[in-house]
Protein backbone atom coordinates (compact mmCIF):
# COMPACT_ATOMS: atom_id res chain seq x y z
CA UNK A 1 0.00 0.00 0.00
CA UNK A 2 1.23 3.47 -0.74
CA UNK A 3 2.20 5.55 2.24
CA UNK A 4 0.32 8.77 2.90
CA UNK A 5 3.21 10.90 1.74
CA UNK A 6 3.57 8.90 -1.43
CA UNK A 7 -0.14 9.09 -2.12
CA UNK A 8 -0.05 12.79 -1.54
CA UNK A 9 2.26 13.38 -4.45
CA UNK A 10 0.85 10.62 -6.62
CA UNK A 11 -0.92 13.13 -8.77
CA UNK A 12 1.71 15.78 -8.80
CA UNK A 13 1.32 17.59 -12.07
CA UNK A 14 3.39 20.43 -13.32
CA UNK A 15 3.91 22.18 -16.57
CA UNK A 16 7.06 22.67 -18.50
CA UNK A 17 7.38 25.06 -21.38
CA UNK A 18 9.32 23.98 -24.36
CA UNK A 19 12.17 26.01 -25.77
CA UNK A 20 10.36 26.51 -29.03
CA UNK A 21 7.60 28.27 -27.15
CA UNK A 22 4.70 26.87 -29.13
CA UNK A 23 3.90 23.76 -27.19
CA UNK A 24 3.13 23.05 -23.58
CA UNK A 25 3.73 19.68 -21.94
CA UNK A 26 2.50 18.41 -18.62
CA UNK A 27 4.49 16.04 -16.48
CA UNK A 28 2.97 13.75 -13.88
CA UNK A 29 4.76 11.58 -11.36
CA UNK A 30 3.50 8.29 -9.91
CA UNK A 31 5.26 6.94 -6.81
CA UNK A 32 5.68 3.17 -6.72
CA UNK A 33 6.20 0.92 -3.71
CA UNK A 34 9.61 1.43 -2.13
CA UNK A 35 12.19 -0.81 -3.77
CA UNK A 36 10.16 -1.27 -6.96
CA UNK A 37 13.16 -0.11 -8.98
CA UNK A 38 11.39 0.21 -12.34
CA UNK A 39 14.00 -0.58 -14.97
CA UNK A 40 11.83 -0.45 -18.08
CA UNK A 41 8.27 0.62 -18.74
CA UNK A 42 5.60 -0.26 -21.30
CA UNK A 43 2.11 1.04 -21.95
CA UNK A 44 -0.41 -1.72 -21.27
CA UNK A 45 -4.00 -2.34 -22.33
CA UNK A 46 -6.85 -0.42 -20.70
CA UNK A 47 -4.69 2.64 -20.05
CA UNK A 48 -2.50 0.85 -17.53
CA UNK A 49 1.29 0.88 -17.54
CA UNK A 50 3.68 -2.00 -16.88
CA UNK A 51 7.15 -1.78 -15.44
CA UNK A 52 9.87 -4.35 -14.89
CA UNK A 53 10.51 -4.47 -11.15
CA UNK A 54 14.03 -5.77 -11.53
CA UNK A 55 14.95 -6.05 -7.86
CA UNK A 56 11.59 -7.54 -6.87
CA UNK A 57 11.54 -10.13 -9.65
CA UNK A 58 8.14 -8.94 -10.73
CA UNK A 59 5.97 -7.31 -13.34
CA UNK A 60 4.61 -4.05 -11.98
CA UNK A 61 1.22 -2.72 -13.00
CA UNK A 62 0.31 0.94 -12.53
CA UNK A 63 -3.20 2.27 -12.99
CA UNK A 64 -2.64 5.96 -13.80
CA UNK A 65 -6.29 6.75 -13.16
CA UNK A 66 -5.93 5.88 -9.47
CA UNK A 67 -2.17 6.04 -8.94
CA UNK A 68 -2.28 2.56 -7.43
CA UNK A 69 0.22 -0.11 -8.38
CA UNK A 70 0.86 -3.76 -7.66
CA UNK A 71 3.29 -6.45 -8.71
CA UNK A 72 3.11 -10.01 -10.06
CA UNK A 73 6.03 -12.25 -9.13
CA UNK A 74 7.70 -13.94 -12.09
CA UNK A 75 9.52 -16.87 -10.50
CA UNK A 76 12.60 -17.91 -8.54
CA UNK A 77 15.71 -15.78 -9.18
CA UNK A 78 13.71 -13.48 -11.43
CA UNK A 79 15.29 -10.12 -12.26
CA UNK A 80 13.54 -8.69 -15.31
CA UNK A 81 15.36 -6.03 -17.30
CA UNK A 82 12.85 -5.19 -20.01
CA UNK A 83 9.14 -5.33 -20.64
CA UNK A 84 7.13 -4.75 -23.81
CA UNK A 85 3.55 -5.32 -24.86
CA UNK A 86 3.12 -8.08 -27.42
CA UNK A 87 0.63 -8.10 -30.27
CA UNK A 88 -1.38 -10.49 -28.10
CA UNK A 89 -1.80 -7.76 -25.47
CA UNK A 90 0.37 -9.63 -22.98
CA UNK A 91 3.45 -8.42 -21.12
CA UNK A 92 6.70 -9.94 -22.38
CA UNK A 93 9.73 -9.62 -20.16
CA UNK A 94 13.42 -10.24 -20.74
CA UNK A 95 14.30 -11.83 -17.42
CA UNK A 96 18.03 -11.88 -16.82
CA UNK A 97 17.70 -13.63 -13.46
CA UNK A 98 15.82 -16.56 -14.93
CA UNK A 99 17.75 -16.38 -18.23
CA UNK A 100 14.35 -16.64 -19.83
CA UNK A 101 11.67 -14.86 -21.80
CA UNK A 102 8.59 -14.48 -19.62
CA UNK A 103 5.00 -13.79 -20.67
CA UNK A 104 2.30 -12.56 -18.31
CA UNK A 105 -1.30 -12.75 -19.44
CA UNK A 106 -3.05 -9.55 -18.32
CA UNK A 107 -6.40 -11.31 -17.94
CA UNK A 108 -5.48 -14.50 -16.11
CA UNK A 109 -2.09 -13.29 -14.80
CA UNK A 110 -0.68 -16.67 -15.80
CA UNK A 111 3.12 -16.57 -16.03
CA UNK A 112 4.79 -18.52 -18.85
CA UNK A 113 8.56 -19.01 -18.99
CA UNK A 114 10.76 -19.88 -21.99
CA UNK A 115 14.26 -20.68 -20.75
CA UNK A 116 17.16 -19.98 -23.07
CA UNK A 117 19.11 -23.03 -24.27
CA UNK A 118 21.46 -24.45 -21.66
CA UNK A 119 24.51 -24.07 -23.87
CA UNK A 120 24.26 -20.28 -23.94
CA UNK A 121 24.90 -20.00 -20.22
CA UNK A 122 23.99 -16.73 -18.54
CA UNK A 123 23.22 -14.30 -21.36
CA UNK A 124 22.26 -11.26 -19.28
CA UNK A 125 19.00 -10.76 -21.13
CA UNK A 126 18.37 -7.14 -21.86
CA UNK A 127 15.59 -5.87 -24.12
CA UNK A 128 13.06 -7.21 -26.61
CA UNK A 129 10.87 -6.03 -29.45
CA UNK A 130 8.20 -7.54 -31.67
CA UNK A 131 8.53 -7.14 -35.42
CA UNK A 132 5.54 -6.53 -37.68
CA UNK A 133 5.08 -10.27 -38.16
CA UNK A 134 4.72 -10.87 -34.44
CA UNK A 135 8.13 -12.44 -33.88
CA UNK A 136 9.84 -11.64 -30.59
CA UNK A 137 13.48 -10.52 -30.87
CA UNK A 138 15.73 -10.04 -27.87
CA UNK A 139 19.25 -9.15 -26.82
CA UNK A 140 21.59 -10.63 -24.21
CA UNK A 141 24.27 -8.26 -23.06
CA UNK A 142 26.86 -10.99 -22.63
CA UNK A 143 27.04 -11.25 -26.41
CA UNK A 144 23.82 -12.78 -27.72
CA UNK A 145 20.67 -11.98 -29.61
CA UNK A 146 17.77 -14.26 -30.33
CA UNK A 147 14.29 -14.85 -31.58
CA UNK A 148 11.25 -16.50 -30.04
CA UNK A 149 8.23 -17.51 -32.08
CA UNK A 150 5.40 -16.88 -29.61
CA UNK A 151 3.07 -19.26 -31.42
CA UNK A 152 5.29 -22.33 -31.63
CA UNK A 153 7.67 -21.57 -28.79
CA UNK A 154 10.61 -22.16 -31.13
CA UNK A 155 13.63 -20.21 -29.96
CA UNK A 156 16.89 -19.48 -31.72
CA UNK A 157 19.90 -17.76 -30.16
CA UNK A 158 22.95 -16.42 -31.99
CA UNK A 159 26.31 -15.18 -30.79
CA UNK A 160 26.69 -11.51 -31.55
CA UNK A 161 29.51 -10.29 -33.75
CA UNK A 162 32.22 -8.73 -31.55
CA UNK A 163 30.86 -10.40 -28.42
CA UNK A 164 29.46 -8.63 -25.40
CA UNK A 165 27.34 -5.54 -25.71
CA UNK A 166 23.89 -6.19 -27.28
CA UNK A 167 21.50 -3.85 -25.46
CA UNK A 168 18.54 -1.93 -26.91
CA UNK A 169 16.60 -3.30 -29.88
CA UNK A 170 14.02 -1.91 -32.28
CA UNK A 171 11.88 -2.87 -35.25
CA UNK A 172 11.18 -0.55 -38.15
CA UNK A 173 7.73 -0.12 -39.70
CA UNK A 174 9.00 -2.20 -42.64
CA UNK A 175 9.86 -5.01 -40.23
CA UNK A 176 13.64 -4.77 -40.07
CA UNK A 177 15.27 -5.36 -36.68
CA UNK A 178 18.28 -3.46 -35.36
CA UNK A 179 20.03 -3.64 -32.01
CA UNK A 180 22.65 -1.50 -30.31
CA UNK A 181 25.87 -2.88 -28.85
CA UNK A 182 26.95 -0.82 -25.87
CA UNK A 183 30.31 -2.48 -25.30
CA UNK A 184 30.78 -3.06 -29.02
CA UNK A 185 30.19 0.58 -29.98
CA UNK A 186 28.00 -0.18 -32.96
CA UNK A 187 24.50 -0.97 -34.09
CA UNK A 188 23.65 -4.09 -36.04
CA UNK A 189 20.94 -5.14 -38.45
CA UNK A 190 19.64 -8.69 -38.11
CA UNK A 191 18.91 -10.64 -41.25
CA UNK A 192 15.68 -12.28 -40.15
CA UNK A 193 16.07 -15.17 -42.59
CA UNK A 194 19.63 -16.23 -41.82
CA UNK A 195 19.88 -14.73 -38.35
CA UNK A 196 23.16 -13.06 -39.27
CA UNK A 197 23.84 -9.65 -37.74
CA UNK A 198 25.63 -7.02 -39.80
CA UNK A 199 27.64 -4.45 -37.87
CA UNK A 200 27.03 -0.78 -38.69
CA UNK A 201 29.49 1.63 -37.09
CA UNK A 202 28.58 5.19 -36.07
CA UNK A 203 31.07 7.89 -37.06
CA UNK A 204 32.18 8.56 -33.47
CA UNK A 205 34.57 5.92 -32.16
CA UNK A 206 33.84 4.52 -28.72
CA UNK A 207 30.46 6.22 -28.65
CA UNK A 208 28.71 3.51 -26.57
CA UNK A 209 25.57 2.91 -28.64
CA UNK A 210 23.17 1.95 -25.89
CA UNK A 211 19.61 1.94 -27.19
CA UNK A 212 17.97 2.32 -30.59
CA UNK A 213 14.53 3.27 -31.82
CA UNK A 214 13.00 3.59 -35.27
CA UNK A 215 11.01 6.59 -36.44
CA UNK A 216 8.04 6.33 -38.79
CA UNK A 217 10.35 6.42 -41.82
CA UNK A 218 12.47 3.49 -40.66
CA UNK A 219 15.40 5.68 -39.68
CA UNK A 220 17.31 4.45 -36.63
CA UNK A 221 17.92 6.82 -33.72
CA UNK A 222 20.71 5.88 -31.34
CA UNK A 223 21.51 7.02 -27.79
CA UNK A 224 25.29 7.21 -27.60
CA UNK A 225 26.07 6.85 -23.91
CA UNK A 226 29.79 7.40 -23.84
CA UNK A 227 29.79 10.22 -26.35
CA UNK A 228 26.70 11.95 -24.91
CA UNK A 229 25.25 12.16 -28.38
CA UNK A 230 22.10 11.38 -30.30
CA UNK A 231 22.82 9.47 -33.49
CA UNK A 232 20.73 8.94 -36.59
CA UNK A 233 21.28 6.22 -39.19
CA UNK A 234 19.30 6.20 -42.41
CA UNK A 235 19.31 2.66 -43.85
CA UNK A 236 18.21 3.93 -47.25
CA UNK A 237 21.24 6.18 -47.74
CA UNK A 238 23.51 4.52 -45.15
CA UNK A 239 24.24 8.04 -43.91
CA UNK A 240 24.85 9.03 -40.31
CA UNK A 241 24.28 12.23 -38.38
CA UNK A 242 25.10 12.90 -34.74
CA UNK A 243 24.15 15.67 -32.32
CA UNK A 244 25.77 16.41 -28.96
CA UNK A 245 23.22 16.70 -26.17
CA UNK A 246 23.08 20.01 -24.26
CA UNK A 247 25.14 20.43 -21.10
CA UNK A 248 28.69 19.87 -19.96
CA UNK A 249 28.84 16.10 -19.55
CA UNK A 250 25.81 14.52 -21.22
CA UNK A 251 25.28 10.76 -21.00
CA UNK A 252 22.61 9.56 -23.42
CA UNK A 253 21.05 6.42 -21.95
CA UNK A 254 17.62 5.76 -23.49
CA UNK A 255 16.04 6.84 -26.77
CA UNK A 256 12.46 6.69 -28.01
CA UNK A 257 10.62 8.23 -30.93
CA UNK A 258 7.02 9.27 -30.29
CA UNK A 259 4.01 9.23 -32.58
CA UNK A 260 4.95 12.66 -33.96
CA UNK A 261 8.51 11.58 -34.72
CA UNK A 262 9.85 13.67 -31.86
CA UNK A 263 12.89 11.97 -30.36
CA UNK A 264 13.21 11.59 -26.58
CA UNK A 265 16.49 10.91 -24.80
CA UNK A 266 17.31 10.44 -21.12
CA UNK A 267 20.46 12.29 -20.10
CA UNK A 268 22.06 11.04 -16.89
CA UNK A 269 24.65 13.78 -16.98
CA UNK A 270 21.99 16.45 -16.59
CA UNK A 271 19.36 14.44 -14.69
CA UNK A 272 16.96 15.35 -17.45
CA UNK A 273 14.91 14.18 -20.37
CA UNK A 274 15.49 15.98 -23.62
CA UNK A 275 13.26 15.98 -26.64
CA UNK A 276 14.69 16.60 -30.09
CA UNK A 277 12.72 17.92 -33.00
CA UNK A 278 14.34 16.66 -36.22
CA UNK A 279 12.70 19.48 -38.19
CA UNK A 280 14.34 22.26 -36.19
CA UNK A 281 17.25 20.22 -34.77
CA UNK A 282 16.57 21.80 -31.38
CA UNK A 283 16.68 20.13 -27.99
CA UNK A 284 14.21 20.89 -25.20
CA UNK A 285 15.02 19.81 -21.66
CA UNK A 286 12.65 18.53 -18.98
CA UNK A 287 13.71 17.95 -15.38
CA UNK A 288 13.26 14.62 -13.65
CA UNK A 289 11.40 14.46 -10.36
CA UNK A 290 14.61 14.25 -8.32
CA UNK A 291 18.36 13.98 -8.71
CA UNK A 292 19.78 10.66 -9.90
CA UNK A 293 16.38 9.48 -11.09
CA UNK A 294 18.26 7.31 -13.62
CA UNK A 295 15.83 6.79 -16.47
CA UNK A 296 17.03 3.65 -18.26
CA UNK A 297 14.39 3.32 -20.95
CA UNK A 298 11.54 5.26 -22.53
CA UNK A 299 8.36 4.07 -24.19
CA UNK A 300 5.02 5.62 -24.96
CA UNK A 301 1.73 5.66 -26.76
CA UNK A 302 0.08 8.49 -28.68
CA UNK A 303 0.18 11.62 -26.53
CA UNK A 304 2.14 10.00 -23.69
CA UNK A 305 5.84 9.47 -23.10
CA UNK A 306 6.53 7.19 -20.11
CA UNK A 307 9.73 7.33 -18.11
CA UNK A 308 10.77 4.84 -15.42
CA UNK A 309 12.74 6.62 -12.70
CA UNK A 310 14.68 3.62 -11.46
CA UNK A 311 16.60 5.68 -8.92
CA UNK A 312 13.47 7.20 -7.42
CA UNK A 313 10.94 4.33 -7.47
CA UNK A 314 8.63 6.45 -9.60
CA UNK A 315 7.14 6.54 -13.06
CA UNK A 316 6.80 9.83 -14.88
CA UNK A 317 4.64 10.60 -17.86
CA UNK A 318 5.00 13.57 -20.17
CA UNK A 319 1.77 14.30 -21.95
CA UNK A 320 2.59 15.87 -25.25
CA UNK A 321 0.45 18.74 -26.41
CA UNK A 322 1.34 18.46 -30.05
CA UNK A 323 -1.31 17.35 -32.45
CA UNK A 324 -0.58 14.79 -35.11
CA UNK A 325 0.34 16.44 -38.38
CA UNK B 1 43.17 -21.31 -17.50
CA UNK B 2 41.82 -20.85 -14.01
CA UNK B 3 42.09 -24.55 -13.24
CA UNK B 4 45.77 -24.40 -14.15
CA UNK B 5 46.24 -21.45 -11.84
CA UNK B 6 44.56 -23.32 -9.01
CA UNK B 7 46.78 -26.30 -9.59
CA UNK B 8 49.79 -24.00 -9.49
CA UNK B 9 48.68 -22.42 -6.26
CA UNK B 10 48.32 -25.84 -4.69
CA UNK B 11 52.03 -26.48 -5.26
CA UNK B 12 53.15 -23.43 -3.35
CA UNK B 13 54.40 -24.08 0.18
CA UNK B 14 51.75 -23.58 2.82
CA UNK B 15 48.91 -23.10 0.38
CA UNK B 16 46.56 -25.95 -0.32
CA UNK B 17 43.62 -26.50 -2.59
CA UNK B 18 41.51 -27.02 0.53
CA UNK B 19 42.34 -23.48 1.65
CA UNK B 20 41.30 -22.14 -1.72
CA UNK B 21 37.98 -23.93 -1.52
CA UNK B 22 37.33 -22.73 2.04
CA UNK B 23 37.54 -19.21 0.65
CA UNK B 24 35.65 -20.05 -2.49
CA UNK B 25 36.57 -21.78 -5.71
CA UNK B 26 37.99 -19.46 -8.37
CA UNK B 27 37.20 -21.89 -11.15
CA UNK B 28 33.55 -21.80 -10.23
CA UNK B 29 33.92 -18.09 -9.64
CA UNK B 30 34.91 -17.55 -13.24
CA UNK B 31 31.46 -18.83 -14.20
CA UNK B 32 29.79 -16.62 -11.60
CA UNK B 33 31.67 -13.71 -13.15
CA UNK B 34 29.34 -14.07 -16.14
CA UNK B 35 26.91 -11.97 -14.08
CA UNK B 36 29.46 -9.14 -14.27
CA UNK B 37 30.98 -9.84 -17.67
CA UNK B 38 28.90 -7.52 -19.81
CA UNK B 39 30.02 -4.41 -17.93
CA UNK B 40 33.29 -5.36 -16.23
CA UNK B 41 36.63 -6.74 -17.35
CA UNK B 42 39.43 -8.33 -15.38
CA UNK B 43 41.89 -7.96 -18.23
CA UNK B 44 44.59 -5.45 -17.34
CA UNK B 45 44.09 -2.17 -19.13
CA UNK B 46 40.66 -2.99 -20.54
CA UNK B 47 38.81 0.09 -19.37
CA UNK B 48 36.35 0.74 -22.18
CA UNK B 49 33.33 -0.97 -20.61
CA UNK B 50 30.46 0.55 -18.66
CA UNK B 51 31.75 -0.56 -15.28
CA UNK B 52 35.22 -0.18 -13.82
CA UNK B 53 37.89 -2.80 -14.43
CA UNK B 54 37.84 -5.37 -11.62
CA UNK B 55 41.37 -6.69 -11.93
CA UNK B 56 42.80 -6.47 -8.42
CA UNK B 57 39.55 -5.20 -6.97
CA UNK B 58 39.89 -7.17 -3.71
CA UNK B 59 41.74 -4.81 -1.40
CA UNK B 60 41.66 -1.92 -3.85
CA UNK B 61 40.65 1.58 -2.77
CA UNK B 62 36.98 2.19 -3.47
CA UNK B 63 36.17 4.29 -6.54
CA UNK B 64 39.83 4.57 -7.44
CA UNK B 65 40.08 3.70 -11.12
CA UNK B 66 41.66 6.67 -12.79
CA UNK B 67 39.48 8.24 -15.44
CA UNK B 68 36.33 6.32 -14.56
CA UNK B 69 33.19 8.35 -13.84
CA UNK B 70 31.76 6.82 -10.65
CA UNK B 71 28.24 7.62 -9.50
CA UNK B 72 27.86 10.25 -6.77
CA UNK B 73 26.68 7.47 -4.47
CA UNK B 74 29.83 5.42 -4.93
CA UNK B 75 32.05 8.46 -4.50
CA UNK B 76 30.25 9.24 -1.25
CA UNK B 77 30.62 5.62 -0.15
CA UNK B 78 34.36 5.90 -0.71
CA UNK B 79 34.40 8.59 1.96
CA UNK B 80 32.97 6.12 4.47
CA UNK B 81 34.84 2.95 3.54
CA UNK B 82 38.42 2.93 2.35
CA UNK B 83 38.92 -0.35 0.53
CA UNK B 84 37.04 -3.29 -0.97
CA UNK B 85 37.80 -5.92 1.66
CA UNK B 86 36.55 -9.46 1.10
CA UNK B 87 33.91 -8.93 3.74
CA UNK B 88 32.70 -5.66 2.27
CA UNK B 89 32.62 -7.11 -1.24
CA UNK B 90 30.58 -10.04 0.05
CA UNK B 91 27.99 -7.72 1.55
CA UNK B 92 27.96 -5.54 -1.55
CA UNK B 93 27.63 -8.40 -4.01
CA UNK B 94 24.71 -9.87 -2.05
CA UNK B 95 22.60 -6.77 -2.71
CA UNK B 96 24.54 -3.78 -4.05
CA UNK B 97 21.63 -1.39 -3.61
CA UNK B 98 21.36 -2.19 0.09
CA UNK B 99 24.99 -1.27 0.75
CA UNK B 100 24.97 1.72 -1.61
CA UNK B 101 21.29 2.64 -2.04
CA UNK B 102 21.78 5.04 -4.95
CA UNK B 103 24.30 2.98 -6.86
CA UNK B 104 23.80 3.26 -10.59
CA UNK B 105 24.62 -0.44 -11.03
CA UNK B 106 21.32 -2.11 -11.83
CA UNK B 107 22.50 -5.65 -11.09
CA UNK B 108 20.37 -6.92 -8.17
CA UNK B 109 23.07 -9.10 -6.62
CA UNK B 110 24.26 -12.66 -6.10
CA UNK B 111 21.96 -14.29 -3.60
CA UNK B 112 23.89 -17.51 -2.86
CA UNK B 113 26.74 -17.04 -0.39
CA UNK B 114 28.81 -19.84 -1.92
CA UNK B 115 28.56 -18.18 -5.33
CA UNK B 116 29.74 -14.90 -3.83
CA UNK B 117 32.67 -16.68 -2.19
CA UNK B 118 33.57 -18.27 -5.51
CA UNK B 119 33.34 -14.94 -7.29
CA UNK B 120 35.53 -13.19 -4.74
CA UNK B 121 38.05 -16.03 -4.99
CA UNK B 122 38.13 -15.54 -8.74
CA UNK B 123 38.54 -11.79 -8.42
CA UNK B 124 41.39 -12.29 -5.93
CA UNK B 125 43.21 -14.37 -8.50
CA UNK B 126 43.06 -11.62 -11.07
CA UNK B 127 45.78 -9.74 -9.29
CA UNK B 128 46.79 -7.67 -6.33
CA UNK B 129 45.38 -4.17 -5.85
CA UNK B 130 47.42 -1.23 -7.06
Amino acid sequence: MLSASRSACAFLVFLAFTGSGHAQQSQQVFPLPEGAYPHDVAPAPDGKVWYSAQRNGALGILDPSTGQSREIKLGPKSAPHGVVQGPDGAAWLTDGGQNAIVRVDPQTEKVQVWKLPEDTGYTNLNTAVFDKDGMHWFTGQNGYYGRLDPKSGDMKVWKAPRGRGPYGITATPEGDVYYASLAGNHIARIDKVTGEATVIEPPTKGQGARRVWSDSKGRIWVSEWSAGQLGLYDPKTRAWREWKLPGDKPQAYAVYVDDNDIVWVSDWGADAIVSFDPATERFTSYPMSQADANVRQILGRPGEVWLPESGADRLMVIRTARQSQ
Amino acid sequence: MIRHLVAGVALLPGITVMDAHADGDPARGEKVFQYCYSCHSVQPGETNLQGPNLQGIVGRRIASQEGFTYSPALRAFAQQEERWSKELLDRYLAAPYKVIPKTSMAFPGVEASDERADLIAYLRMTGAPD
